[in-house]
């Protein structure tokens, strides 16, 4: 199974071009982007994709930011694949789009210049958390079928259950499973992420903290000084505790909830000074270490509802973006945040204006409820276009899928047998 | 980690003379009450009807002997009374885009049948009202005399009646034949006997108090300058700010429709014997187990084989250690999903938990209504008998709109793929499942109807009595021209560094 990649492509929007492509978005976004112009249905990997825009603004000392368009996507290595697709599937969408950002291909541009020019304006993410490393939606969609199928079989009129020992009711569905050839492969596990690919990961797994290691002295000399530096820092911070305007919250809310994900995507701008540009590094390199070698699978401290999130520094490091796929409700995300993992957003949220005040970096923030939630809406960007792969399923969902596979094989207690029949 | 603090300041005694009374109990001794959906012709009328209403609203202070009188607001009767679009707008977002806002009707799960465009009340296509009188009497004959006395006085003052929700005398069963109102939550300085339960801080239902997060939920507050006559009470968080809605709360009203013989039909037809003769044990027992309860209130985690009346009023339990499969009470059953109890993520069976599950508690206020109301003849409820489903909550997102869309409304709640809350749940596409967890496997059950429907609904403000008074008096204590008032900082942040962790 291949690893899963979060795809960012940016451009500046052509001047004057603004409101025309976002009436474009929205127009085309209410008319689903699961078929053409996109087709992403119909893109090998894609878990989930969308089109945005940032409208301008200025930065902290008043400098202009032109608006600019954002694709992004989660999808199934190769990248090069993906960025083909693009141009062969989704053409007539990506001209639409982007077609009204500064230097895009002339109509009727040969492909290899279109691949070239999405290349040339990808971003790199600082981190990217995939909710379980390397199952890759090839494996999401079988599963779901696989258990789909197994409920059909368990609701068979003419036999009951009930009598059965849970181990022959087990042997009964493996036989069945095996016995049939659109099935046979959920006998065995799936394949893992290439040896390659799985092979650097090892190398930043233990290379990281080596490095560390390594630079221990300096940091146990730059640590304090950083430490009392923020803490001064935090106590000249002005939280911004402005509700969202009624229009604003209207917009956002107009697109969510609508199947049992939802995109988010908020932007804000970094606190001025070299300190808070170090400290949101820092973090986010540490954030990149932990959901690739300790989150990656099935749960992000604490947090069981999200598919993917990204961290994106934009603009020199002026703006960060964050974006996710996550289940049910704004309201439900935001709590579960508060209550789980408050203290790993404010470490990375704070280094943003007018974020609710923090005490060290992990204290306060996100637990000041009403002011954080505020503050989430406030820089919230509206996600016109959204695209996603499996609309009826959770993360849950998919984890119990997988679940229920790896219980078709090897040897279980009677415990392990009566928790797994409990799976389905 | 601990709870940022709030100032010292913040009296957490309750004002119970400036609460309202439906804050403070369900008036269950008042068995009967009917429910008035009202439009002012103009502000002074309203006034007037306000004016009216003041001496005889029943507070929180002590218990009413005979009757009950309470008043509640929706946006439209607060602009009514002269208060400014621009205060109106710092009330909660959810309040003042309406219930029947199409991005509300998602999270409520009003669509298809339950859409606001069919309600018979607070939807596009029914008459704009500006409040509700709640009324509650000691017997139907007082209440007939109340009513009139009120039905007079809104003639005289000009104020119309737009709908009138009857109500079914109280009684300890809902319509579908449940013991119902077993579980409420316990909260701080209102629920008089705790008795070891675990209590909610009363600021998850009093506006102006310390909520689960140990804050001040946000509300409207007011420069000074717009409160000359020092009619409201001061913003306890220390901003100096007049609070326009300390003491108040935010009502929710339903109207849902109960298809009672829908219910009982599809749990027959579901327990049919294999000779097609129906089993009423077997009935009982499925609708048990949507329920989470026997008819006579048992919960199935402590009675999961049939009925036990001696249990009919227990509420000391917990899933986690006792039930963790839902082989006695269905993951998706009604209960479950109310009120999860310690079955919460990150940690299922423990204080952490439970914490979670503080912060999404309803205070329910409901009375059924059906024919018997009116006296109408017939043997049992008909089709159109239901709920007017009430509750309080400080924060409608987190508390009502949650529990609605995140724990009834969701097809893959507790980890289940396609099952909405058997008993109340939307079947909007999906959700028409049922799930009953069993060894060795579960039984699932396909089809299920909707037995529910919104026919009608409004959010309301309750306001604590001051800033009624506050309210009548608008025009006299409003100053104009002042602005816009901004939104005040809650914590003041130099209290914050004193007193941290």
């Amino acid at each position: 199974m291949p690893h899963q990649l979060g795809v960012t492509i940016r451009a500046t929007v052509a001047p004057g071009k603004a409101a025309e492509l976002r009436e474009w978005l929205v127009r085309t976004g209410r008319q689903g982007v699961a078929e053409i112009p996109f087709d992403f249905a119909h893109l090998r990997g894609v878990h989930f994709a969308r089109l945005f825009l940032f409208e301008d603004t200025v930065d902290l000392d008043g400098r202009p930011i032109p608006a600019s368009l954002v694709y992004m996507t989660e999808v199934d290595a190769p990248l090069r694949r993906h960025l083909a697709e693009l141009v062969d599937v989704a053409g007539d969408g990506m001209d639409g789009a982007f077609g009204r950002c500064e230097g895009y291909p002339r109509p009727g541009a040969r492909r290899r210049i279109r691949i070239r020019w999405l290349r040339q304006h990808l971003v790199s993410s600082s981190a990217v958390y995939v909710n379980t490393v390397g199952r890759g939606l090839e494996q999401i969609r079988q599963e779901a079928k696989l258990r789909a199928a197994l409920q059909d079989y368990l609701d068979r009129p003419d036999h009951n259950w009930s009598a059965d020992a849970p181990g022959a009711v087990r042997a009964d569905i493996q036989a069945y499973v095996g016995g049939r050839p659109d099935l046979a492969w959920a006998m065995k596990p799936p394949a893992r992420p290439g040896l390659l690919w799985r092979a650097g990961e090892a190398i930043h797994k233990v290379g990281v903290p080596l490095a560390l290691l390594l630079l221990l002295p300096v940091l146990l000399v730059a640590l304090p000084i950083w430490a009392v530096l923020l803490r001064l820092s935090e106590r000249r911070d002005v939280p911004d505790t402005e509700r969202p305007t009624p229009e604003h919250a209207h917009e956002l809310a107009s697109y969510e909830d609508f199947v049992v994900q939802n995109p988010f995507a908020a932007i804000g701008l970094l606190k001025p000074g070299l300190l808070r540009r170090i400290t949101a590094g820092g973090v986010l390199f540490g954030i990149n270490y932990a959901v690739r070698h300790w989150y990656n699978h099935a749960n992000l401290a604490g947090v069981k509802t999200i598919h993917f999130a990204r961290w994106v520094p934009l603009d020199r490091w002026r703006r960060v973006v964050f974006a996710s796929n996550y289940d049910g409700s704004l309201e439900s995300y935001m709590d579960d945040f508060i209550d789980r993992v408050g203290w790993g957003l404010n470490a990375i949220f704070s280094n943003g204006q007018g974020y609710p005040r923090t005490r060290w970096l992990l204290f306060g923030g996100a637990r000041y409820e009403q002011d954080f939630k505020y503050y989430l809406r406030r820089h919230q960007v509206p996600v016109a276009a959204w695209y996603t792969a499996y609309p009826t399923l959770t993360a849950h969902n998919i984890e119990n899928n997988a679940q229920i596979r790896a219980g078709l094989s090897g040897e279980l207690s009677r415990a392990e047998v009566e928790q797994w029949l409990s799976l389905l | 980690m601990a709870l940022p603090p709030v100032r010292q300041s913040v009296v957490m005694t309750l004002e119970l003379d400036d609460i309202q009374g439906l804050l403070a109990r369900g008036y269950g001794r008042l068995r009967a009450a009917h429910f008035s959906l009202f439009a002012a012709a103009d502000a002074p009328a309203a006034r007037a009807l306000l004016t009216w209403l003041l001496p005889r609203l029943t507070t929180a202070g002590a218990a009413p002997e005979n009757a009950a009188w309470n008043v509640a607001y929706t946006p439209a009767g607060l602009r009514r009374l002269g208060l400014p679009q621009s205060v109106v707008d710092t009330f909660s977002a959810e309040f003042t885009a309406g219930m029947a806002d199409p991005n509300r009707s998602r999270i409520l799960g009003d669509l298809d049948g339950s859409a606001p465009h069919h309600w018979t009340w607070g939807g596009p296509n029914s008459p704009p009202f500006d409040g509700m009188i709640l009324l509650y009497a000691v017997d139907p004959a007082t209440l007939a005399r109340l009513r009139a006395e009120l039905r007079r006085t809104l003639e005289d003052v000009g104020v119309r009646i737009v709908a009138d929700l009857e109500t079914l005398e109280l009684g300890d069963t809902e319509p579908f034949g449940f013991r119902d109102g077993i579980s409420q939550p316990l909260i701080d300085g209102l629920t008089k006997d705790i008795r070891g339960g675990r209590a909610v801080p009363a600021g998850e239902f009093v506006l102006g108090y310390r909520n689960a997060y140990g804050l001040l939920t946000d509300r409207p507050l007011l420069p000074p300058s717009r409160d000359p006559g020092r009619l409201l009470p001061s913003d306890p968080g220390g901003s100096g700010a007049a609070d326009l809605g300390r003491n108040g709360s935010y009502l929710v009203v339903r109207q849902l429709a109960q298809d009672v013989d829908g219910f009982w039909r599809y749990a027959e037809g579901a327990t049919r014997r294999p000779d097609g003769s129906a089993d009423p044990q077997a009935k009982v027992a499925l609708a048990a187990k949507m329920v989470g309860r026997w008819p006579s209130g048992a919960p199935l985690v402590k009675a999961p084989d049939r009925d036990d009346p001696l249990l009919a009023t227990d509420n000391d339990f917990a899933y986690q250690d006792t039930d963790p499969l839902g082989h006695a009470c269905p993951l998706g059953a009604h209960v479950r999903r109310v009120n999860p109890r310690d079955t919460l993520d990150p940690s299922p069976g423990t204080d952490a938990s439970l914490e979670v599950n503080d912060r999404h508690r309803l205070l329910r206020r409901g009375r059924s209504y059906g024919p018997s109301a009116q006296g109408a003849a017939g043997d049992g409820p008909g089709p159109d008998t239901g709920l007017h489903f009430m509750c309080l909550a400080g924060n409608l997102s987190r508390q009502f709109e949650f529990v609605q869309h995140t724990w009834l409304n969701n097809p893959t709640f507790h980890g289940l793929y396609d099952d909405t809350d058997p008993l109340v749940g939307s079947r909007h596409c999906s959700g028409e499942e049922f799930t009953v967890p069993a060894l060795p496997v579960r039984r699932r059950y396909r089809g299920l109807p909707q037995f529910v429907r919104t026919r009608g609904g409004a959010y309301f403000f309750l306001p604590g009595i001051s800033a009624l008074r506050y309210l009548e008096q608008l025009p006299a204590s409003f100053v104009a021209g002042l602005g816009e008032p901004k939104r005040i900082q809650l914590v003041a942040p130099d209290t914050t560094e004193r007193t941290a962790n």
